[in-house]
């Protein structure tokens, strides 16, 4: 957790503007700091700063692709253990065993609701249940 | 080409019966695409040649059809030969570990040590690979795993090859699940289906070549839906079409008999001809007269 902010980080890298866009909608009823990347390369630097909460993930990126990012992050001692959940549209079994080989606690298939991802920072970002609000 | 599994049988004779493997040169300058049956006679082929002692052989992902040529695959067993090879992996030793688990026991007699070529496995680098005058960059595409889409430059000259992707696979995803979200939300997932179809065409603009697997029928992908391979080409070349400047080929990756997929494609150019007037529909024989040489009905550009 990022103590400066006294708020669970969230960190979102997905290149999908619209994804950024569901996660700023689902913020607004959490009370949660949110980052958001849109590529491995962009998100590392500030990963190499920060402990987030939470790290969504998605698969398909325009550089390099989520498992292989989570491959090399779980390299770092700081993120050995990140709590990470891979959000695509890449619904296959096969990528959902790689994930889980890489510690990845969800899969989140797209298309999914706003719903979903808010129960699942309130599960796994140590939000109690009462600070969240759903619309 | 063919799709899953080499098809040497009678009736699938008349279109190529290995799986995926494209040769492009460029000059004395080879690289080859993937590793399925059909490297192993290009491999017979290239020993004979005194011109050539170097390739680039890129993969875009190791199941079994795209690699399965390689074990058997001539030059790497010569010591004339430098090879390189690259694929989706963090690193080099990513790629050689997945090329070469194909060859250890109990699956093949010999492993990799038994290769005598200056063989060397490359690590990813963001502005692609470079060999000689042609340059690769691989960009992640829909299909189960990690796997790549290989965009091939060469001067002014652009190929894009893209063996196995389940394009529109989220569209359908949507479509499914329809009634589990509400306005705001659908608004918000047609974007992201929007955004995604746009990245794949972008992958895709400009190229001179399009090479692209149209594995099933729309009856047999029903069924094998989430195997990572669209039914047909329609959705993306029907996206793409108006986009492309110049001339289009496309390598069907099938696994039906000669007659099924000749009736497909003529099936597919129709469709792809009504909803563009740019394009038309040709016999073979005309299309001949546009440099066309396969056996089955094409679409040929206008102006």
């Amino acid at each position: 957790m990022d103590i400066s902010q006294n708020k669970p980080l969230i960190v979102v890298v997905d290149d999908s503007a619209a994804v950024r866009d569901f996660f700023e909608k689902v913020a607004k009823s959490l009370a949660i700091e949110l980052q958001v990347f849109v590529s491995a390369a962009d998100a590392m630097p500030y990963l190499e700063q920060h402990q987030p909460s939470l790290l969504f993930l998605d698969i398909i990126m325009p550089d390099k692709d989520g498992p292989t990012f989570l491959q090399e992050l779980r390299h770092d001692v700081r993120h050995e253990n990140t709590p990470t959940i891979v959000i695509s549209s890449k619904d296959y079994a096969q990528d959902r065993i790689a994930a889980k080989e890489l510690g990845v606690m969800e899969f989140v298939a797209k298309p999914m609701s706003t719903r979903t991802i808010s129960d699942l920072i309130v599960k796994f970002a140590g939000i109690e249940p009462d600070s969240a609000t759903h619309e | 080409m063919r799709g899953s599994y080499a098809a040497p049988q009678k009736s699938h004779l008349g279109v190529g019966g290995n799986t995926s493997c494209v040769e492009i040169r460029s000059g004395e300058h080879l690289l080859i695409c993937d590793g399925g049956t059909g490297i192993i006679p290009l491999g017979e082929h290239l020993v004979k040649e005194d011109e050539l002692s170097e390739m680039l052989v890129v993969f875009t992902h190791y199941h079994w059809d795209h690699i399965c040529g390689l074990p058997f695959f001539q030059p790497a067993f010569s010591p004339n030969w430098k090879i390189k090879l690259f694929g989706p992996g963090e690193t080099a030793d990513d790629i050689e570990n997945r090329l070469s688990n194909q060859m250890k026991a109990p699956y093949f007699p010999v492993e990799t040590e038994t290769w005598m070529a200056d063989i060397k496995y490359l690590n990813p680098a963001i502005n692609g690979v470079q060999h000689g005058p042609i340059n690769v960059r691989f960009h992640n595409v829909h299909h189960p795993g990690v796997t790549y889409g290989y965009r091939i430059t060469v001067g002014d000259k652009k190929i894009v090859y893209v063996s196995d992707n389940e394009i529109d696979f989220l569209k359908s995803s949507i479509e499914h699940r329809y009634d589990e979200f509400d306005e705001e939300e659908h608004q918000l997932l047609q974007r992201i289906e929007n955004e995604e179809r746009t990245a794949e065409l972008d992958a895709i603009r400009d190229c001179d070549i399009l090479i692209h697997d149209a594995q099933y029928t729309p009856h047999d992908y029903a069924k094998k839906r989430g195997w990572g391979i669209r039914a047909t080409l329609t959705p993306l070349i029907l996206l793409s079409m108006p986009m492309l400047s110049r001339c289009i080929s496309i390598i069907m990756i099938q696994l039906m008999m000669m007659k099924k997929l000749m009736r497909s494609i003529a099936i597919a150019c129709r469709s792809l001809a009504n909803e563009n007037p740019l394009w038309n529909v040709t016999s073979p024989a005309k299309a001949k007269q546009s440099n066309y040489r396969g056996p089955f009905a094409a679409l040929v550009r206008q102006d």
